[in-house]
């Protein structure tokens, strides 16, 4: 029980981070930066409750709040580039965020413990759940409520204005900016809300790993936000869920066969993507399953 | 001259030397997203797999250093026309985000692979030169990056070659500034992107038997770091200019090398990064880019 528990907030972690990056997707950018504020609000969200005493929701709200600020941050320079440029100006974003906590240090003593982030030793001490006695289904509960709350923000975005404006944005720019779609605002906003939930993605992983390091938050996690993204497809939000799936069962699932495991999961990536080259859940199938409700039949139309 | 100006001299030409391999990595990503507009994360694997392949024969054979680097070459070649198989030829043209996925599946199997059939520990490559010096001056140049730098002039010669004097040149050409008129002309773009990965696994593989014999060893952990070196030496000079991929590599050795002397392991790539981002916000176009993009 214990084990399909901790199994299951994994799958939260994941999706959360899946739902980040495929935010971005929407807008037509991929970008690797997902890494870079998920570290930032683990990293934040620890020190909010480990050094400065503060209750559980702000510190993750927290988390997901300064996640989101360097989405913004990151939203604007990310506008000088686009396509694969925007690819590795990201990466060096995630990179340079790791290399930052590699060198932070900032800790302090409690009783015969030190806490804090140690630069290169990672954040130690993240106790939140362990000192308030939280069971493991607890700490399962709590994750899901984020999950299953930005979920149904990102479903309702998805069928409002607001993510035809992104999908515009995503399919042509050049249309959607004569048609007066604002690219900047479009961009920056997918990118913020991206940066966002991969904060709260973040801040909720540091509470339930009680230890952080900046070797967790490398290429990798990156790779693998936008992967679930891609994989599970961007025709609604359940592509991301399909994603995790994907990915979490084929981690966990093929245990049994040892070593080959790893072999099989790259063979099974290039296969999925020639059968499905636009993900599990791409438009065509939101289509069929009627899941698609049409957008409104006003024009889309730009603020003065 | 006093010691600061030595040591800044000596590493320069050291990342410099070493550079020339990330200009070959970078060719290779370069001319894939020239000719296809898709990038190919698969390519630094491809490498590091050529390499491998290269040393297996090695072990096998302990045979002269020419036949080492030969399978090496035929080696990269082959993976390359696999990963164009598996990962492009099937995929919808308009969308390169399936055949980016695709290749990072790729990436994962050809690691694994590596791991699975060397238990994952890193393995000594031969290295022809041994621990030869030659002095310049005042400074010393390492005999193993000098000849890697040779070794990649002429590679580089050689596809100036064949891109400017040779039929295949004119069409590679052809398919990366027009596919659509290209075709009309009766240019199969399909052989031509075939063509353009199994060249750019052949130069893969020299850079990695070249890698692998400067380092000393090899190790499925280079997979991430060559792929991110390779991008970031096609970037800095303009994604799909070859001229670029060769200044943007020599300049990331440099500066890699500026930066370890300087602020030491801990901050070099963050000082490459920094670089990286700066030259995407101010330059995005890169060295020698051309298009705005």
């Amino acid at each position: 029980m214990e084990f399909y528990l901790s199994l299951l907030t994994l799958f939260g972690f994941r999706i959360l981070l899946g739902l980040s990056a495929y935010v971005v997707i929407l807008t037509g950018q991929i970008s690797l930066a997902q890494a870079g504020f998920y570290a930032i609000g683990s990293y934040t969200a620890g020190a909010a409750t480990a050094i400065w005493g503060w209750p559980i929701v702000p510190a993750i709200l927290l988390g997901g709040i300064v996640g989101g600020i360097f989405g913004f941050l990151v939203g604007f320079p990310a506008l000088r580039v686009r396509g694969l440029f925007l690819v590795i100006a990201t990466l060096a974003f995630t990179e340079i965020v790791r290399m930052v906590f590699l060198n932070l240090k900032y800790t302090i003593r409690v009783g015969d413990r030190t806490i804090g982030p140690a630069a290169g030793e990672g954040f130690r001490g993240i106790t939140y759940y362990f000192e308030n006695g939280w069971s493991s289904a607890r700490i399962m509960a709590f994750t899901w409520l984020f999950v299953l709350a930005v979920l149904l923000a990102m479903w309702i975005m998805d069928r409002s204005r607001a993510g035809a404006v992104l999908r515009a944005v995503g399919e042509d720019e050049l249309a959607a900016s004569s048609v007066g779609i604002n690219l900047t605002t479009a961009k920056v906003a997918a990118m913020t809300a991206g940066g966002f939930v991969a904060g709260l993605a973040g801040a909720l992983y540091a509470h339930y790993a009680s230890y952080v390091s900046q070797e967790d938050f490398g290429v990798l996690l990156a790779t693998f936000a936008i992967a679930y993204a891609l994989v599970g497809g961007t025709g609604s939000v359940l592509g991301p869920v399909a994603g995790v799936l994907f990915f979490s069962l084929l981690i966990d699932g093929l245990r049994f066969l040892g070593d080959w495991r790893n072999l099989l999961f790259g063979v099974l990536i290039i296969v999925m993507m020639n059968l499905r080259p636009h993900g599990i859940v791409d438009v065509g199938l939101i289509r069929r399953l009627g899941l698609w409700r049409r957008p409104p039949r006003k024009a889309a139309y730009a603020r003065d | 001259m006093s010691d600061l100006a030595l040591d800044v001299v000596q590493q320069a030409l050291n990342g410099f030397l070493f550079g020339s391999s990330y200009a070959l990595i970078g060719i290779g990503f370069t001319m894939i997203f020239g000719v296809m507009e898709k990038l190919n994360l698969a390519f630094g694997v491809t490498a590091l797999g050529g390499a491998y392949v290269a040393l297996l024969v090695f072990q096998l054979t302990r045979g002269p250093l020419v036949l080492v680097f030969l399978a090496a070459v035929l080696a990269a070649g082959l993976i390359g026309l696999i990963v164009e198989f598996t990962c492009f030829h099937w995929m919808p043209r308009d969308y390169p985000l399936a055949a980016l996925m695709a290749t990072v599946g790729m990436l994962f199997f050809i690691e694994e692979v590596i791991v699975h059939a060397t238990n994952g520990m890193p393995r000594a490559f031969p290295a022809p030169l041994g621990q030869l010096m030659l002095e310049v001056g005042p400074w010393l140049v390492r005999g193993d990056l000098a000849f890697m730098f040779l070794v990649s002039l002429l590679v580089m010669a050689g596809l100036w070659a064949l891109v400017y004097h040779s039929r295949l040149g004119l069409a590679t050409r052809a398919v990366s500034q027009q596919p659509v008129a290209a075709q009309l002309c009766g240019i199969a773009p399909r052989r031509v992107n075939a063509a353009v990965f199994v060249i750019t696994g052949l130069i893969g593989g020299v850079a990695g038997a070249l890698i692998g014999s400067a380092v000393g060893n090899l190790s499925p952990l280079l997979a991430l770091p060559l792929t991110v070196k390779g991008l970031v030496t096609a970037v800095l000079g303009g994604l799909g200019s070859i001229p670029g991929a060769i200044a943007g590599g020599l300049l990331l050795g440099v500066v890699e090398y500026q930066a370890l002397y300087f602020f030491g392991i801990g901050y070099r790539d963050m000082v490459t990064y920094l670089l990286l981002f700066a030259f995407l916000v101010g330059r995005p176009g890169g060295l020698f880019g051309s298009k705005g993009v």
